[in-house]
């Protein structure tokens, strides 16, 4: 019996230790944007301290504000959002259910299209967007993100189409509906759950992407990753309000992360079993 | 295929069976290729395009900041490239880097989702913190690691280190350490992903084999051995494809925490490429090495996909 108690608190103490290692960055993070400015700087670090809201207050609306760029990052996300879900949800459909020839092909194309290194993509697509003058546009940004927005999204999809069962077309096409509105009208709100887990991942990562958004951002379109480095330069580091605005780079995605936490196991496994997302 | 009752007698008079099903099928095909055509003509302009641009402009010297040399050279880069130290160096970092972060998340993950599984109650705690992570952008995570965790007699790590009579240490400025430091911020940031699939993929082997094997007085060892290793083998692999791809073009975490250095300690490949690119403006020679990082990608990717099918 004691030796079985042993290994109970010995489990809970290592599990312990993980779960305050995995929060701990994040919570520290958030703490960090409430204090002072002597607060952050106090040697040792100061867990205890009273919260003030200046920091944010600075960073939204003070000289230096990151307001456009959470815009940026907003409609760059939305966008990007918006265009990949009208192009991947036909084009999955027809993938997990049509027969046409090069079916096998055309999986493999949308699979290996995700080999290859975005740093490969980003040179090219610099050299023609600053042919055209699209360098730091929001259309320049939001047509390179469907690189990896897109296969990601066909494949999350591809499965959910394919969980439906196949009596509820048959059926339809027997009262006479064309292929088309069996398609808007049966199967799109057969998918609607799988709809929603797609879009939340392509937004968190449109939201999270950092190496185009660095090279195609400029002084009218650039995200909030890219911004954040104002804060911190070789001369002085402005540490509470760098907290503040990696608390609010971080605010969305987290929101989301919890709200579709059941799906994410699956959305990630799927998602990367071609390759690998934007890291 | 359309079977005889989905025809219409009146249909089915006037048309032999044969033919109707072939043009059910032709109006299926074009059906298909109307909803396949505009995610395929984005895919091959934002991937495939510039793929064939990229082997283009690798046979050129083309230097955006002395633009009166530039010209077409052909193999001259890649000859340049066998040559270039830093090339091997940074591809040494790059197999480091994969490899080390990559052991290291399935090793824990696995373990503790081993552990985890065997909780009563705070399974949910570990499944919800473990999502927080995950969801991060890797500049945001290597800007908090950067700062708030390891900037000398600031951050909590040298705080720690500092009280443990390691002194305070220059985390991200010593060659080694800083190598360490990438190495265990992308382990950081991606062990949940491994637990959490591994401990999905545990959740769902079947109980009575474990039964089985109790009634055998099988050892603890002896089943993690003997069954749930076996049982898992697929999913550990599906993670070390997923983990060992995203490792290889990782690029914000390190970009955001060393920049690469100090010196080019924590230049991976990747970031080699990118630093030629727009950095130094060299695009020619970037874009030889971003094809060198492409026939890395697809030979690592290749000896992965044979172990999975290895039995």
């Amino acid at each position: 019996m004691n030796a079985r108690r042993l290994r109970i608190i010995a489990v809970t103490a290592i599990s312990f230790v993980f779960l305050l290692a995995w929060a701990f960055p994040i919570l520290w993070s958030v703490l960090n944007s409430l204090k002072a400015d002597q607060d952050v700087l106090a040697y040792p670090p100061k867990l205890i301290f009273t919260p003030t809201l200046d920091a944010y207050r600075d960073v939204l609306f003070g000289s230096q504000s990151i307001l456009p760029n959470l815009i940026s990052s907003l409609v760059i996300s939305v966008g990007t959002t918006v265009i990949t879900m009208l192009m991947a949800v036909p084009a999955a459909y027809a993938l997990a259910r049509l027969r046409f020839r090069a079916k096998k092909f055309a999986g493999f194309y949308v699979l290996a299209t995700q080999m290859l290194p975005p740093v490969g993509i980003i040179i090219p697509y610099f050299l023609v967007l600053r042919n055209i003058g699209w360098i730091d546009t929001y259309q320049g940004i939001i047509l390179i993100y469907l690189s990896f927005s897109l296969p990601f999204a066909i494949w999350l999809l591809v499965s959910y189409f394919e969980d439906i069962p196949f009596e509820m077309e048959e059926a339809a096409y027997l009262d006479g509906a064309s292929r088309l509105r069996t398609l808007w009208r049966i199967i799109i709100p057969q998918v609607r759950g799988g709809i929603a887990v797609t879009i939340v991942f392509v937004f968190l990562n449109a939201w999270n992407e950092f190496l185009f958004a660095v090279v195609l951002s400029g002084n009218t379109v650039r995200p909030v990753t890219v911004a954040m480095f104002n804060f911190v330069s070789v001369e002085q580091t402005l540490w509470a309000k760098l907290a503040a605005v990696s608390v609010l780079a971080m605010l969305p995605v987290v929101v989301l992360g919890i709200f579709a936490q059941k799906h994410i196991v699956k959305g990630l496994t799927l998602g990367a079993v071609k390759g690998g997302g934007r890291r | 295929m359309p079977t005889a009752a989905q025809i219409t007698p009146d249909l089915a008079a006037g048309i032999v069976e044969h033919d109707f099903g072939r043009e059910l099928a032709q109006r299926e095909r074009r059906f298909a290729a109307a909803l396949l055509a505009p995610a395929f003509l984005a895919l091959m302009a934002t991937t495939t395009f510039p793929l064939l641009c990229l082997v283009y402009t690798s046979a050129f010297r083309m230097d955006l900041a002395m633009p009166f040399s530039n010209g077409f050279v052909g193999f001259e880069n890649y000859r340049v490239l066998l040559a270039d130290e830093r090339f091997w160096s940074s591809l040494l970092v790059s197999l480091v880097y994969t490899g080390s972060t990559v052991i290291l998340q399935v090793v824990i993950g696995l373990a503790l989702a081993l552990l985890v599984m065997d909780m009563k109650r705070g399974q949910g705690l570990f499944r919800l913190i473990a999502i927080l992570p995950v969801v991060l952008s890797p500049a945001v995570v290597g800007m908090i690691w950067r700062t708030f965790m390891l900037a000398p007699e600031f951050g909590i790590v040298d705080f720690l280190s500092i009280n443990a009579g390691l002194g305070s240490q220059n985390w991200l400025g010593d060659p080694l350490l800083a190598t360490v430091s990438v190495i265990l911020i992308h382990t950081w940031q991606w062990t949940p992903f491994a637990f959490m699939v591994l401990l999905a993929s545990l959740a769902a082997l079947p109980e009575d084999i474990y039964e089985a094997a109790r009634l055998d007085r099988a050892s603890a060892w002896q089943r993690f051995r003997r069954i749930t290793l076996p049982l898992l083998r697929p999913a550990i692999v599906m993670v070390i494809i997923m983990r060992t791809m995203v490792a290889l073009t990782a690029f914000a975490a390190i970009f955001t925490v060393t920049g690469g250095g100090p010196g080019t300690a924590t230049e991976i490949l990747n970031l080699y490429a990118y630093r030629k690119s727009f950095t130094e403006l060299s695009i020619g020679y970037g874009s030889v090495l971003a094809v060198a990082l492409l026939i890395v990608t697809i030979i690592v990717s290749g000896i992965l996909f044979a172990l999975r099918r290895a039995k």
